[in-house]
Protein backbone atom coordinates (compact mmCIF):
# COMPACT_ATOMS: atom_id res chain seq x y z
CA UNK A 1 0.00 0.00 0.00
CA UNK A 2 2.90 2.51 0.84
CA UNK A 3 4.51 1.52 -2.36
CA UNK A 4 1.13 2.90 -3.76
CA UNK A 5 1.88 6.31 -2.29
CA UNK A 6 -1.53 6.90 -3.31
CA UNK A 7 -2.33 8.88 0.08
CA UNK A 8 -0.19 11.23 -0.34
CA UNK A 9 -1.85 13.72 -3.18
CA UNK A 10 -2.18 17.19 -2.35
CA UNK A 11 -5.69 16.45 -3.67
CA UNK A 12 -7.67 14.40 -1.14
CA UNK A 13 -10.54 13.43 -3.61
CA UNK A 14 -8.10 11.84 -5.98
CA UNK A 15 -6.50 9.45 -3.32
CA UNK A 16 -10.35 8.51 -2.59
CA UNK A 17 -11.17 8.20 -6.47
CA UNK A 18 -7.90 6.15 -6.73
CA UNK A 19 -8.54 4.06 -3.65
CA UNK A 20 -12.04 3.13 -4.75
CA UNK A 21 -11.17 2.24 -8.17
CA UNK A 22 -8.19 0.01 -6.64
CA UNK A 23 -10.86 -1.35 -4.24
CA UNK A 24 -13.67 -2.29 -7.35
CA UNK A 25 -10.07 -4.29 -8.67
CA UNK A 26 -9.33 -6.41 -5.82
CA UNK A 27 -13.21 -6.99 -5.44
CA UNK A 28 -13.59 -8.13 -9.01
CA UNK A 29 -10.39 -10.12 -8.69
CA UNK A 30 -11.92 -11.67 -5.63
CA UNK A 31 -14.68 -12.82 -7.64
CA UNK A 32 -12.57 -14.38 -10.28
CA UNK A 33 -10.76 -16.12 -7.40
CA UNK A 34 -14.00 -17.47 -6.00
CA UNK A 35 -15.57 -18.74 -9.60
CA UNK A 36 -12.20 -20.63 -10.12
CA UNK A 37 -12.00 -22.12 -7.07
CA UNK A 38 -15.92 -23.02 -6.80
CA UNK A 39 -15.37 -24.57 -11.01
CA UNK A 40 -12.60 -27.06 -9.60
CA UNK A 41 -14.71 -27.78 -6.43
CA UNK A 42 -17.72 -28.40 -9.11
CA UNK A 43 -15.67 -30.89 -11.33
CA UNK A 44 -14.26 -32.49 -8.08
CA UNK A 45 -17.76 -33.34 -6.38
CA UNK A 46 -19.42 -33.74 -9.71
CA UNK A 47 -21.92 -30.48 -8.62
CA UNK A 48 -24.24 -29.81 -10.51
CA UNK A 49 -25.99 -27.09 -8.51
CA UNK A 50 -22.89 -25.23 -7.69
CA UNK A 51 -21.91 -25.87 -11.91
CA UNK A 52 -24.95 -23.60 -12.66
CA UNK A 53 -24.73 -21.25 -10.17
CA UNK A 54 -21.12 -20.09 -11.56
CA UNK A 55 -22.45 -19.72 -15.24
CA UNK A 56 -25.01 -16.91 -13.55
CA UNK A 57 -22.62 -15.67 -11.30
CA UNK A 58 -20.08 -14.16 -13.95
CA UNK A 59 -22.75 -11.27 -15.32
CA UNK A 60 -21.53 -9.74 -12.01
CA UNK A 61 -18.22 -9.63 -13.25
CA UNK A 62 -19.00 -7.88 -16.19
CA UNK A 63 -20.48 -5.51 -14.58
CA UNK A 64 -17.58 -4.57 -12.30
CA UNK A 65 -15.12 -4.39 -15.12
CA UNK A 66 -17.80 -1.96 -16.96
CA UNK A 67 -17.53 0.19 -13.69
CA UNK A 68 -13.97 0.14 -13.52
CA UNK A 69 -13.38 1.17 -17.05
CA UNK A 70 -16.14 4.08 -16.24
CA UNK A 71 -13.89 5.03 -13.22
CA UNK A 72 -11.02 5.05 -14.79
CA UNK A 73 -12.06 7.18 -17.54
CA UNK A 74 -13.24 9.28 -15.07
CA UNK A 75 -10.22 9.41 -13.72
CA UNK A 76 -7.82 10.40 -16.99
CA UNK A 77 -10.56 12.98 -17.96
CA UNK A 78 -10.87 15.08 -14.85
CA UNK A 79 -7.24 14.53 -13.31
CA UNK A 80 -5.04 13.83 -16.02
CA UNK A 81 -2.48 11.54 -14.46
CA UNK A 82 0.71 11.63 -15.08
CA UNK A 83 4.11 8.99 -13.89
CA UNK A 84 3.24 6.29 -11.34
CA UNK A 85 -0.56 7.69 -11.45
CA UNK A 86 -0.66 7.24 -15.21
CA UNK A 87 0.66 3.69 -14.89
CA UNK A 88 -1.92 2.79 -12.24
CA UNK A 89 -5.00 3.11 -14.44
CA UNK A 90 -3.32 1.80 -17.44
CA UNK A 91 -2.47 -1.41 -15.14
CA UNK A 92 -5.61 -1.48 -13.72
CA UNK A 93 -7.41 -1.02 -17.35
CA UNK A 94 -5.47 -3.87 -18.59
CA UNK A 95 -5.45 -5.75 -16.03
CA UNK A 96 -9.43 -5.90 -15.41
CA UNK A 97 -10.16 -6.86 -19.10
CA UNK A 98 -7.88 -9.51 -18.68
CA UNK A 99 -9.59 -10.42 -15.16
CA UNK A 100 -13.51 -10.31 -17.68
CA UNK A 101 -11.58 -12.62 -20.09
CA UNK A 102 -10.60 -15.16 -16.84
CA UNK A 103 -14.49 -15.18 -16.35
CA UNK A 104 -15.51 -15.96 -19.38
CA UNK A 105 -13.07 -19.26 -19.30
CA UNK A 106 -14.45 -20.27 -15.84
CA UNK A 107 -17.92 -20.14 -17.09
CA UNK A 108 -16.19 -22.70 -19.82
CA UNK A 109 -14.44 -24.63 -17.18
CA UNK A 110 -17.78 -25.00 -15.29
CA UNK A 111 -19.43 -26.49 -18.03
CA UNK A 112 -17.17 -29.96 -17.60
CA UNK A 113 -19.01 -30.58 -14.36
CA UNK A 114 -22.67 -30.76 -15.83
CA UNK A 115 -20.87 -34.21 -17.22
CA UNK A 116 -21.17 -37.36 -16.07
CA UNK A 117 -18.06 -39.32 -16.49
CA UNK A 118 -17.16 -43.07 -16.44
CA UNK A 119 -14.56 -44.33 -13.55
CA UNK A 120 -11.51 -44.91 -16.05
CA UNK A 121 -12.36 -41.30 -17.20
CA UNK A 122 -11.47 -40.37 -13.60
CA UNK A 123 -7.55 -40.16 -14.07
CA UNK A 124 -7.73 -36.97 -16.53
CA UNK A 125 -9.75 -35.06 -13.93
CA UNK A 126 -7.52 -35.82 -11.68
CA UNK A 127 -4.84 -34.28 -14.10
CA UNK A 128 -7.48 -31.75 -14.82
CA UNK A 129 -7.55 -30.95 -10.92
CA UNK A 130 -3.55 -30.65 -10.88
CA UNK A 131 -3.46 -28.23 -13.47
CA UNK A 132 -6.61 -26.48 -11.88
CA UNK A 133 -5.02 -26.11 -8.53
CA UNK A 134 -1.53 -24.80 -10.23
CA UNK A 135 -3.70 -21.70 -12.27
CA UNK A 136 -5.36 -21.20 -8.49
CA UNK A 137 -2.03 -20.36 -7.02
CA UNK A 138 -1.31 -18.28 -9.87
CA UNK A 139 -4.20 -16.04 -9.47
CA UNK A 140 -4.05 -16.04 -5.90
CA UNK A 141 -0.49 -15.09 -6.23
CA UNK A 142 -1.05 -12.61 -8.77
CA UNK A 143 -4.05 -10.77 -6.87
CA UNK A 144 -1.80 -10.75 -3.83
CA UNK A 145 0.94 -8.92 -5.94
CA UNK A 146 -1.28 -6.73 -7.80
CA UNK A 147 -2.82 -5.49 -4.07
CA UNK A 148 0.54 -4.70 -2.55
CA UNK A 149 2.20 -3.71 -6.42
CA UNK A 150 5.06 -6.51 -5.21
CA UNK A 151 7.41 -6.72 -7.99
CA UNK A 152 9.18 -9.98 -6.61
CA UNK A 153 5.92 -11.91 -6.53
CA UNK A 154 5.22 -10.23 -9.86
CA UNK A 155 8.14 -11.90 -11.13
CA UNK A 156 7.23 -15.18 -9.25
CA UNK A 157 3.84 -15.19 -10.79
CA UNK A 158 5.15 -14.74 -14.37
CA UNK A 159 7.43 -17.65 -13.53
CA UNK A 160 5.24 -20.62 -12.22
CA UNK A 161 3.35 -20.39 -15.52
CA UNK A 162 6.17 -22.68 -17.51
CA UNK A 163 4.74 -24.93 -15.22
CA UNK A 164 1.05 -24.67 -16.00
CA UNK A 165 2.52 -25.24 -19.57
CA UNK A 166 3.63 -28.28 -19.06
CA UNK A 167 0.78 -29.65 -17.36
CA UNK A 168 -1.05 -29.19 -19.90
CA UNK A 169 0.83 -30.37 -22.80
CA UNK A 170 1.12 -33.70 -20.21
CA UNK A 171 -2.60 -33.37 -19.81
CA UNK A 172 -3.10 -32.71 -23.76
CA UNK A 173 -0.99 -35.91 -24.43
CA UNK A 174 -3.72 -38.12 -22.01
CA UNK A 175 -6.37 -37.01 -23.69
CA UNK A 176 -5.12 -37.58 -27.04
CA UNK A 177 -4.23 -41.50 -26.27
CA UNK A 178 -7.59 -41.85 -24.41
CA UNK A 179 -9.63 -40.70 -27.40
CA UNK A 180 -7.91 -43.16 -29.42
CA UNK A 181 -8.65 -45.99 -27.57
CA UNK A 182 -12.26 -45.20 -27.23
CA UNK A 183 -13.27 -42.66 -30.00
CA UNK A 184 -17.04 -43.06 -28.09
CA UNK A 185 -15.89 -41.01 -25.68
CA UNK A 186 -14.73 -38.58 -27.67
CA UNK A 187 -17.79 -35.38 -27.10
CA UNK A 188 -16.96 -35.98 -23.31
CA UNK A 189 -13.14 -35.64 -23.67
CA UNK A 190 -13.24 -32.87 -25.78
CA UNK A 191 -15.09 -30.89 -22.99
CA UNK A 192 -12.49 -31.72 -20.69
CA UNK A 193 -9.69 -30.44 -23.45
CA UNK A 194 -11.51 -27.31 -23.51
CA UNK A 195 -11.36 -26.77 -20.47
CA UNK A 196 -7.70 -27.29 -19.68
CA UNK A 197 -7.08 -25.03 -22.88
CA UNK A 198 -9.46 -22.33 -20.48
CA UNK A 199 -7.48 -23.21 -17.75
CA UNK A 200 -4.02 -22.67 -19.66
CA UNK A 201 -5.36 -19.28 -20.57
CA UNK A 202 -6.05 -18.38 -17.31
CA UNK A 203 -2.46 -19.13 -16.41
CA UNK A 204 -1.24 -16.81 -19.25
CA UNK A 205 -3.59 -14.18 -18.49
CA UNK A 206 -2.07 -14.07 -14.93
CA UNK A 207 1.39 -13.81 -16.52
CA UNK A 208 0.14 -10.94 -17.98
CA UNK A 209 -1.75 -9.21 -15.01
CA UNK A 210 2.08 -9.96 -13.68
CA UNK A 211 3.64 -7.79 -16.32
CA UNK A 212 1.51 -5.15 -15.92
CA UNK A 213 2.28 -4.69 -12.21
CA UNK A 214 6.33 -4.72 -13.45
CA UNK A 215 5.00 -2.11 -15.62
CA UNK A 216 3.21 0.15 -12.83
CA UNK A 217 6.18 -0.81 -10.49
CA UNK A 218 9.51 -0.08 -12.77
CA UNK A 219 7.85 1.66 -15.96
CA UNK A 220 9.21 -1.29 -18.28
CA UNK A 221 7.25 -2.92 -20.26
CA UNK A 222 8.26 -6.71 -20.17
CA UNK A 223 5.54 -8.48 -22.64
CA UNK A 224 6.93 -10.23 -25.23
CA UNK A 225 10.18 -11.49 -22.96
CA UNK A 226 11.93 -14.58 -22.20
CA UNK A 227 11.89 -14.85 -18.26
CA UNK A 228 15.50 -14.71 -18.56
CA UNK A 229 15.70 -11.57 -20.45
CA UNK A 230 12.91 -10.68 -18.03
CA UNK A 231 14.99 -11.27 -15.03
CA UNK A 232 18.17 -9.38 -16.64
CA UNK A 233 16.12 -6.13 -17.18
CA UNK A 234 14.92 -5.73 -13.75
CA UNK A 235 17.54 -6.54 -12.50
CA UNK A 236 20.17 -4.86 -15.04
CA UNK A 237 19.19 -0.86 -14.73
CA UNK A 238 17.71 1.00 -11.22
CA UNK B 1 -16.99 17.36 -27.82
CA UNK B 2 -13.75 18.25 -27.52
CA UNK B 3 -11.46 16.67 -30.49
CA UNK B 4 -7.61 15.97 -29.56
CA UNK B 5 -4.57 15.69 -32.17
CA UNK B 6 -2.17 13.78 -31.11
CA UNK B 7 1.35 15.78 -30.83
CA UNK B 8 4.18 15.40 -33.16
CA UNK B 9 6.86 13.56 -30.70
CA UNK B 10 10.22 13.66 -32.06
CA UNK B 11 11.65 10.24 -33.60
CA UNK B 12 14.31 9.53 -31.71
CA UNK B 13 15.39 10.28 -28.27
CA UNK B 14 18.80 12.88 -28.24
CA UNK B 15 21.53 11.89 -25.42
CA UNK B 16 20.78 15.38 -23.39
CA UNK B 17 24.11 14.70 -21.78
CA UNK B 18 26.09 14.63 -24.90
CA UNK B 19 24.77 16.62 -27.32
CA UNK B 20 26.89 17.43 -30.55
CA UNK B 21 28.12 20.65 -31.58
CA UNK B 22 25.50 21.10 -34.16
CA UNK B 23 22.70 19.85 -31.92
CA UNK B 24 23.06 22.33 -29.47
CA UNK B 25 21.72 25.85 -28.96
CA UNK B 26 22.90 26.66 -25.37
CA UNK B 27 25.05 24.94 -23.24
CA UNK B 28 24.82 25.98 -19.64
CA UNK B 29 27.62 25.56 -17.61
CA UNK B 30 27.79 25.42 -13.23
CA UNK B 31 25.48 28.09 -13.25
CA UNK B 32 25.13 29.57 -9.33
CA UNK B 33 22.92 33.14 -9.09
CA UNK B 34 23.02 35.34 -5.81
CA UNK B 35 19.97 37.52 -5.01
CA UNK B 36 22.33 39.58 -2.07
CA UNK B 37 23.24 36.53 -0.03
CA UNK B 38 20.58 33.88 -1.12
CA UNK B 39 21.50 31.96 -3.62
CA UNK B 40 18.91 31.31 -6.40
CA UNK B 41 20.47 28.85 -8.59
CA UNK B 42 22.67 25.94 -7.38
CA UNK B 43 25.00 24.60 -9.82
CA UNK B 44 23.25 24.44 -13.07
CA UNK B 45 24.41 22.44 -15.73
CA UNK B 46 22.69 21.25 -18.70
CA UNK B 47 22.24 21.77 -22.93
CA UNK B 48 19.22 22.81 -24.67
CA UNK B 49 19.31 21.26 -27.85
CA UNK B 50 18.64 23.44 -30.79
CA UNK B 51 15.57 23.43 -32.80
CA UNK B 52 13.28 22.19 -29.81
CA UNK B 53 11.31 22.88 -27.24
CA UNK B 54 12.52 22.79 -24.19
CA UNK B 55 10.67 23.40 -21.04
CA UNK B 56 11.27 23.79 -17.36
CA UNK B 57 8.56 23.37 -14.84
CA UNK B 58 8.69 23.63 -10.79
CA UNK B 59 7.17 25.34 -8.09
CA UNK B 60 6.77 28.56 -7.70
CA UNK B 61 10.18 30.16 -6.38
CA UNK B 62 12.08 27.11 -8.14
CA UNK B 63 14.06 29.59 -9.72
CA UNK B 64 12.73 28.53 -13.53
CA UNK B 65 12.28 32.10 -14.21
CA UNK B 66 15.92 33.10 -13.01
CA UNK B 67 16.99 30.36 -15.34
CA UNK B 68 15.44 31.20 -17.83
CA UNK B 69 16.26 35.30 -17.76
CA UNK B 70 19.59 34.32 -16.94
CA UNK B 71 19.91 33.29 -21.03
CA UNK B 72 19.60 37.01 -22.22
CA UNK B 73 21.27 38.61 -19.37
CA UNK B 74 17.49 39.82 -18.07
CA UNK B 75 18.91 39.64 -14.30
CA UNK B 76 21.61 42.16 -15.31
CA UNK B 77 18.88 44.93 -14.46
CA UNK B 78 18.61 43.47 -10.76
CA UNK B 79 21.27 45.67 -9.37
CA UNK B 80 21.82 42.57 -6.10
CA UNK B 81 22.37 39.86 -8.59
CA UNK B 82 25.50 38.01 -8.98
CA UNK B 83 26.01 35.10 -11.66
CA UNK B 84 28.66 32.68 -11.66
CA UNK B 85 29.51 29.81 -14.48
CA UNK B 86 28.75 30.38 -17.78
CA UNK B 87 26.07 30.33 -20.52
CA UNK B 88 27.38 29.37 -24.11
CA UNK B 89 25.84 30.64 -27.21
CA UNK B 90 27.85 29.71 -30.11
CA UNK B 91 30.72 28.56 -27.75
CA UNK B 92 30.90 32.06 -26.86
CA UNK B 93 29.89 32.32 -23.09
CA UNK B 94 27.46 35.33 -22.85
CA UNK B 95 28.47 36.58 -19.48
CA UNK B 96 32.16 37.88 -20.81
CA UNK B 97 33.12 40.97 -20.00
CA UNK B 98 33.42 41.66 -23.86
CA UNK B 99 29.22 40.62 -24.90
CA UNK B 100 27.18 43.40 -25.92
CA UNK B 101 24.12 42.86 -24.30
CA UNK B 102 21.99 44.15 -26.68
CA UNK B 103 23.08 42.44 -29.74
CA UNK B 104 22.26 39.33 -27.27
CA UNK B 105 18.86 40.38 -26.75
CA UNK B 106 18.36 40.44 -31.03
CA UNK B 107 19.61 36.79 -30.86
CA UNK B 108 17.48 36.27 -27.68
CA UNK B 109 14.18 36.72 -27.89
CA UNK B 110 12.02 36.96 -25.13
CA UNK B 111 8.24 36.86 -24.54
CA UNK B 112 6.31 37.60 -21.05
CA UNK B 113 3.41 35.97 -19.17
CA UNK B 114 1.30 39.17 -19.56
CA UNK B 115 0.94 40.96 -23.28
CA UNK B 116 3.07 44.00 -23.44
CA UNK B 117 2.24 45.81 -26.70
CA UNK B 118 3.44 49.09 -26.83
CA UNK B 119 0.76 52.07 -27.72
CA UNK B 120 1.37 51.94 -31.25
CA UNK B 121 -0.29 50.45 -34.08
CA UNK B 122 0.14 46.57 -34.97
CA UNK B 123 2.15 47.34 -37.24
CA UNK B 124 4.51 49.55 -35.62
CA UNK B 125 4.44 47.11 -32.90
CA UNK B 126 6.36 44.63 -35.09
CA UNK B 127 8.74 46.27 -36.83
CA UNK B 128 9.87 48.17 -33.85
CA UNK B 129 13.18 46.01 -33.18
CA UNK B 130 13.61 46.83 -37.36
CA UNK B 131 13.59 50.56 -36.65
CA UNK B 132 15.84 50.17 -34.18
CA UNK B 133 18.22 48.94 -35.85
CA UNK B 134 17.87 51.87 -38.28
CA UNK B 135 15.38 49.97 -40.47
CA UNK B 136 13.18 52.24 -42.34
CA UNK B 137 12.78 50.89 -45.69
CA UNK B 138 8.86 50.81 -46.05
CA UNK B 139 9.08 47.46 -48.62
CA UNK B 140 10.98 45.49 -46.33
CA UNK B 141 9.32 46.43 -43.24
CA UNK B 142 5.79 45.71 -44.72
CA UNK B 143 7.43 41.86 -46.03
CA UNK B 144 9.12 41.97 -41.92
CA UNK B 145 5.46 42.50 -40.97
CA UNK B 146 3.25 40.22 -43.11
CA UNK B 147 6.32 37.33 -42.61
CA UNK B 148 6.43 37.99 -38.65
CA UNK B 149 2.80 38.02 -38.41
CA UNK B 150 2.23 34.90 -40.49
CA UNK B 151 4.79 32.94 -38.31
CA UNK B 152 2.72 34.33 -35.43
CA UNK B 153 -0.58 32.61 -36.41
CA UNK B 154 -2.09 36.42 -36.66
CA UNK B 155 -2.00 37.40 -39.80
CA UNK B 156 -5.21 36.21 -41.18
CA UNK B 157 -6.84 38.11 -38.17
CA UNK B 158 -5.13 41.41 -38.83
CA UNK B 159 -4.25 42.01 -42.04
CA UNK B 160 -7.19 44.37 -42.71
CA UNK B 161 -6.45 46.50 -39.42
CA UNK B 162 -2.78 47.16 -39.70
CA UNK B 163 -2.55 50.55 -38.65
CA UNK B 164 -4.84 50.30 -35.56
CA UNK B 165 -3.76 50.00 -32.21
CA UNK B 166 -2.88 46.70 -30.86
CA UNK B 167 -4.82 47.85 -27.77
CA UNK B 168 -7.63 46.57 -29.67
CA UNK B 169 -6.40 43.43 -29.93
CA UNK B 170 -7.75 40.64 -27.80
CA UNK B 171 -5.09 38.87 -24.80
CA UNK B 172 -4.37 36.47 -27.06
CA UNK B 173 -4.02 38.46 -30.20
CA UNK B 174 -1.76 40.79 -27.74
CA UNK B 175 0.62 37.65 -26.74
CA UNK B 176 0.86 36.65 -30.21
CA UNK B 177 1.59 40.03 -31.52
CA UNK B 178 3.84 40.05 -29.10
CA UNK B 179 5.78 37.11 -29.87
CA UNK B 180 5.46 38.48 -33.92
CA UNK B 181 7.45 41.37 -32.82
CA UNK B 182 9.90 39.06 -30.78
CA UNK B 183 10.40 36.86 -34.45
CA UNK B 184 10.81 39.98 -36.72
CA UNK B 185 14.13 40.37 -35.75
CA UNK B 186 14.92 36.87 -36.45
CA UNK B 187 16.12 35.34 -32.97
CA UNK B 188 17.85 32.11 -32.82
CA UNK B 189 16.32 31.28 -29.52
CA UNK B 190 12.84 32.60 -28.00
CA UNK B 191 12.33 32.64 -24.59
CA UNK B 192 8.87 32.35 -22.91
CA UNK B 193 8.39 32.97 -19.58
CA UNK B 194 4.54 31.66 -18.56
CA UNK B 195 3.50 33.04 -22.20
CA UNK B 196 -0.65 31.92 -21.92
CA UNK B 197 -0.59 32.21 -17.78
CA UNK B 198 -3.39 35.44 -18.67
CA UNK B 199 -4.95 33.91 -21.84
CA UNK B 200 -7.86 31.97 -22.16
CA UNK B 201 -8.45 28.28 -22.26
CA UNK B 202 -8.98 28.85 -26.54
CA UNK B 203 -5.93 31.37 -27.55
CA UNK B 204 -3.49 28.84 -25.23
CA UNK B 205 -4.17 26.08 -27.66
CA UNK B 206 -3.41 28.77 -30.50
CA UNK B 207 -0.35 29.74 -28.72
CA UNK B 208 0.50 25.85 -27.75
CA UNK B 209 0.21 25.19 -31.56
CA UNK B 210 2.17 27.97 -32.66
CA UNK B 211 4.91 26.70 -30.17
CA UNK B 212 4.88 23.77 -32.49
CA UNK B 213 5.47 25.64 -35.54
CA UNK B 214 8.10 28.01 -34.16
CA UNK B 215 10.61 25.74 -33.20
CA UNK B 216 11.15 24.65 -36.91
CA UNK B 217 13.01 28.26 -37.39
CA UNK B 218 13.67 28.85 -33.67
CA UNK B 219 15.18 27.31 -30.18
CA UNK B 220 12.16 27.41 -27.96
CA UNK B 221 12.72 27.58 -24.02
CA UNK B 222 9.86 27.85 -22.01
CA UNK B 223 8.69 28.43 -18.69
CA UNK B 224 4.64 27.41 -17.36
CA UNK B 225 3.32 26.47 -14.34
CA UNK B 226 0.86 24.15 -16.06
CA UNK B 227 2.27 20.91 -16.44
CA UNK B 228 0.14 19.61 -19.10
CA UNK B 229 1.18 22.63 -21.67
CA UNK B 230 4.89 21.34 -20.75
CA UNK B 231 3.70 17.50 -21.61
CA UNK B 232 1.92 19.30 -24.89
CA UNK B 233 4.12 21.27 -26.59
CA UNK B 234 8.21 20.32 -25.50
CA UNK B 235 10.53 17.63 -26.61
CA UNK B 236 12.57 17.87 -23.25
CA UNK B 237 11.47 18.98 -19.88
CA UNK B 238 13.56 20.20 -16.83
CA UNK B 239 12.32 19.98 -13.70
CA UNK B 240 13.46 22.32 -10.84
CA UNK B 241 13.09 22.52 -7.02
CA UNK B 242 14.53 25.23 -5.06
CA UNK B 243 17.52 26.80 -7.64
CA UNK B 244 18.39 23.16 -8.04
CA UNK B 245 18.06 20.91 -11.73
CA UNK B 246 16.45 17.82 -10.34
CA UNK B 247 15.81 16.06 -13.22
CA UNK B 248 16.39 16.90 -17.23
CA UNK B 249 15.08 14.64 -19.48
CA UNK B 250 12.71 13.94 -23.13
CA UNK B 251 9.36 14.90 -22.09
CA UNK B 252 7.93 11.00 -22.84
CA UNK B 253 9.84 9.40 -20.06
CA UNK B 254 9.80 12.44 -17.54
CA UNK B 255 6.10 12.56 -17.75
CA UNK B 256 5.27 8.51 -17.62
CA UNK B 257 8.55 7.38 -15.58
CA UNK B 258 10.62 10.37 -13.76
CA UNK B 259 14.10 8.95 -12.35
CA UNK B 260 13.70 11.27 -9.57
CA UNK B 261 10.93 10.73 -6.56
CA UNK B 262 10.90 15.03 -6.23
CA UNK B 263 9.79 14.77 -10.00
CA UNK B 264 7.40 12.59 -9.53
CA UNK B 265 5.66 13.69 -6.36
CA UNK B 266 5.05 17.14 -8.27
CA UNK B 267 3.85 15.89 -11.27
CA UNK B 268 1.55 13.73 -9.72
CA UNK B 269 0.28 16.64 -7.09
CA UNK B 270 1.98 14.73 -4.40
CA UNK B 271 3.06 16.30 -1.13
CA UNK B 272 7.02 16.81 -1.21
Amino acid sequence: MDKLNMSRHISGKFNDELEAVRNQVLNMGGLVEQQLRDSLRAIETSDHDLAEQILQRDAAINKLEMQIDESCVQIIAKRQPAASDLRLIIAIFKTISDLERMGDEVERIGRVALESFSNDQQDFLVSLENLGQQVLAMLQKVLDAFARMDLDAAVEVHQMDALADRQYEALTRQLMTYMMEDPRGIPKVMNVLWSARSLERIGDRCQNIAEYIIFFVKGKDVRHVSSDALRQALTGQQ
Amino acid sequence: MISVTPTSSHTENLDLANLTAEQTALSIRHLNLHYGDAQALYDISMMIPKNQVTAFIGPSGCGKSTLLRCINRMNDLVEICRVSGEILLHGKNIYDKDVDVAALRRQVGMVFQRPNPFPKSIYENVVYGMRLQGVNDRRTLDEVVERSLKGAALWDEVKDRLNESAFGLSGGQQQRLVIARAIAIEPEVLLLDEPTSALDPISTLTIEELITELKKQFTVVIVTHNMQQAARVSDQTAFMYMGKLIEYADTNTLFTTPAQKQTEDYITGRYG
